[in-house]
């Protein structure tokens, strides 16, 4: 005999189905709009959202989102209004190729922005010179960027690890002696910069040892027990975003800072806000830092970000900002949104103080793309010295982007125009 | 003709046709050509993956190893030795197979859950050498610097370097040689050996076939279309990294698999289609879609246990 029916089955699969349909207009409704009569400018911006860069990637993102926000509001550009869509590149070279592809194909941006990853930057950047779009590498730090990697179409906002390297190498051996250990992530921002830093060590008299540790590695002690053991005066933490917090955490914990000193290159706002108080110390590179006195504009974007987002805004924001805004100027400049013309119109310009937010005048260098800011060096410091508790670094020397960088000869990079 | 071929000729028409005209009928609900492909693409390594798991009872959890092998076989080629895209594949499909016939060597004695462990070891050793081999493949970077060339054929020059629907129907090409060689693969008398043993391996045995040996045939056979799926996901995206390699690539095969249905032929591509297009989808509105794609697979899983075709097709007979 059978017993009564459970109900269940045929209706889950029925109701199921009919929440999937749903489900499925759902996602696809925004994506069947076509073509109005004023098409937007769209800009397309591919960050690591998710995995260890996470926190930087989200104040680029905010940074962008400020600028359109403000290009927006003042007409737009060249009368269009400006979309930006931002995709997760899940700090996987794969997946940002993915993205870049379905940027392209299907929501035919005019422009590429991205990625915090250099090696997903890399390869951004073949996507996009093979689409012929422009390009803004917002914050991925890698000499190859702008150096033998180089493309016509492809623009840096953030410095190169050659910039960041050369200017703090002296302040680091003059501080904390000569004797350095690398903790470097292994792919391709850590190799340029270890291989930058080496370089001027080595001029100015000073032995190393590295130990080379994944992108997302949770575990730093056999690292550090390396670290400890090659004798070194100084752990020269070159980790990037979260992976920096883990290894500066684990650091401290293992009381290595009673024996070691710290310092690298990039320490940055949102990894030094996420470190306890005692860890936050060492000398480092900002590449833009909020609290500049007497610069003008300034002031007015800091609390720009503050009303948008609750944040003290990073390099970071300042990377999204400046890439929107750059894309506005080249644009007018060139009076057109085609990929070489603004190319064209972005070679050499120089940026204007309401963008460039820091001392001096500077832009895009017009050999290799590389955006000349200065590189801004000093210490990390708790407690802050004033109100605001995101006070946790005192800037002692502003070195011009041209004195850090390499010279486009020796840069290694060669632009090729489609002809 | 019998009804019953009739039939089969009938959707084996209705698949090719919806497969054509994919790039065309996907683009105004938000697909785009390199979306196609991808599809195809994953679609066939899981439905030569599941040569293994459906056809064989046999369950590799590291046929990203043969992938990955294919992609940088390919990769490797064009960057460093030749111009021709299909002499890059070939050369993909040699690495995946030559692999897979020394590994499933030193496996075919394994059973079960051994079986799947040895092949996940497998997956990891190629992960760490492409990971730690900086100068050859990249590491972490991937491999860059190459891209697939036109094709010629005869006096015709295609231009599928540039044009992506024309990819797309080099693809599709690829997928029907590949498809007609497994069909013919799966009838012949060797395809009925391989159902025997997966529907009871000692009775197979003591029939005097030589399992072993089949087994490992299966595991090559497998391999190769794998690594050829491998080579034209290099192709695809002009680009290689190493988490083709990785375990998640080898699960997310079984997972397209076993969505779609693995005891039927097309199975895995429809699962193939479910699970990238919602990956495109969702990975563009939240971080967590493999949350939802999670969700999905428990329930097919727990309720549908034969994959949305499965599914389909009991409502067909019923």
């Amino acid at each position: 005999m059978k017993g009564p029916r459970l109900p269940s089955r045929r209706s889950l699969i029925k109701g199921s189905a009919a929440i999937g349909a749903i489900g499925a207009l759902q996602l696809a409704s925004p994506f069947i709009i076509s073509a109005r009569g004023e098409v937007p400018l769209r800009i397309g911006m591919i960050d690591p959202l998710s995995g260890s860069y996470a926190a930087v990637a989200r104040s680029e993102v905010e940074g962008a989102k400020l600028g359109v926000a403000e290009v927006n509001a003042k007409g737009g550009i060249l009368g269009r209004q400006v979309e930006l869509l931002v995709e997760d590149s899940a700090n996987d070279v794969g997946t940002g190729v993915q993205k870049a592809h379905k940027l392209f194909e299907r929501d035919h941006v005019d422009v590429l922005f991205g990625d915090v990853n250099s090696a997903i930057a890399l390869a951004l950047a073949q996507v996009s010179s093979a689409a012929g779009k422009l390009h803004i590498v917002t914050g991925g730090h890698t000499d190859g960027i702008t150096g033998k990697d180089c493309h016509w179409n492809v623009f840096r906002v953030c410095n190169t690890t050659y910039m960041d390297a050369d200017a703090v190498t002296q302040v680091l051996v003059d501080k904390l002696g000569k004797k350095w250990f690398f903790l470097t992530p292994d792919y391709a921002y850590g190799h340029t910069l270890q291989a930058a830093f080496v370089k001027l060590l080595t001029k100015l008299g000073g032995t190393y040892e590295a130990a080379l540790a994944p992108i997302g590695t949770n575990d730093y002690s056999a690292y550090l027990i390396k670290a400890r053991a090659s004798g070194a005066k100084v752990l020269i933490d070159l980790m990037g975003g979260g992976d920096q917090v883990v290894s500066i955490k684990q650091f401290t914990q293992f009381g290595l800072n009673k024996q070691m000193a710290l310092g690298g290159a990039l320490f940055e706002l949102e990894s030094i806000q996420a470190l306890p108080a005692n860890a936050r110390t060492g000398w480092w590179t900002m590449e833009w830092y909020w609290n500049q006195p007497g610069v003008p504009h300034v002031a007015e974007f800091v609390a720009n970000i503050r009303k948008g987002t609750g944040k003290t805004a990073s390099a970071r924001h300042w990377f999204g900002y400046v890439a929107v805004r750059s894309v506005q100027l080249a644009a007018e400049r060139a009076k057109s949104v085609d990929g070489v013309k603004m190319a064209r119109a972005m070679e050499g310009m120089t940026l204007p103080p309401d963008v460039a937010l820091m001392p001096g005048t500077f832009g895009y260098r017009a050999g290799d793309h590389q955006l000349m800011s200065s590189v801004m060096v000093g210490e990390a410091r708790n407690p802050p010295p004033g109100d605001n508790p995101d006070d946790l670094f005192k800037v002692t020397a502003l070195v011009p982007g041209e004195k850090a960088a390499l010279p486009v000869d020796e840069s290694g990079c060669t632009l090729r125009y489609p002809a | 003709m019998a009804p019953a071929a009739r039939m089969r000729l009938l959707k084996l028409a209705v698949i090719w046709v919806v497969l054509l005209t994919a790039p065309y009928w996907s683009a105004p609900i938000g697909g785009y050509p390199a979306l196609c492909s991808r599809v195809v693409i994953l679609g066939m390594a899981a439905m030569a993956f599941n040569l293994l798991l459906g056809f064989t009872g046999i369950m590799s959890f590291g046929h990203a190893a043969f992938f990955g092998l294919g992609a940088y076989g390919a990769g490797l080629a064009l960057k460093f030795a030749t111009s021709s895209t299909i002499l890059a594949i070939i050369a993909g499909v040699l690495l995946g197979t030559i692999a897979g016939a020394l590994l499933g060597a030193l496996v075919v004695r394994r059973r079960g859950v051994y079986f799947a462990m040895v092949t996940i070891a497998f997956g990891q050793i190629f992960y760490f050498i492409a990971f730690r081999w900086n100068t050859l493949t990249g590491g972490d970077d991937g491999l860059r610097g190459f891209a697939r060339q036109p094709v010629g054929i005869g006096r015709w020059l295609l231009d599928i370097q540039h044009n992506d629907i024309l990819f797309y129907d080099f693809v599709l090409v690829v997928l029907a040689v590949v498809a007609g060689l497994m069909g013919l693969l799966l009838q012949s008398p060797f395809g009925r050996t391989l159902l025997a043993i997966r529907e009871n391996e000692r009775r197979a045995r003591f029939l005097g076939i030589a399992v072993d040996l089949h087994i490992w045939l299966a595991f090559v056979a497998s391999c190769l279309f794998v690594a050829c799926a491998g080579a034209l996901y290099a192709c695809l995206n002009n680009f290689a990294d190493p988490t083709l390699f990785n375990y998640n690539m080898s699960g997310t095969i079984v997972i397209m698999a076993v969505l779609g249905g693995f005891r039927a032929f097309w199975g895995p591509m429809l699962g193939a289609a479910v699970f990238v297009v919602m990956q495109d989808y969702l990975s563009s509105m939240m971080q967590n879609w493999m949350w939802a794609v999670g969700l999905i697979f428990m329930a097919v899983v727990l309720f549908f246990p034969r994959g949305i075709l499965g599914v389909l097709r009991r409502r067909a007979s019923a």
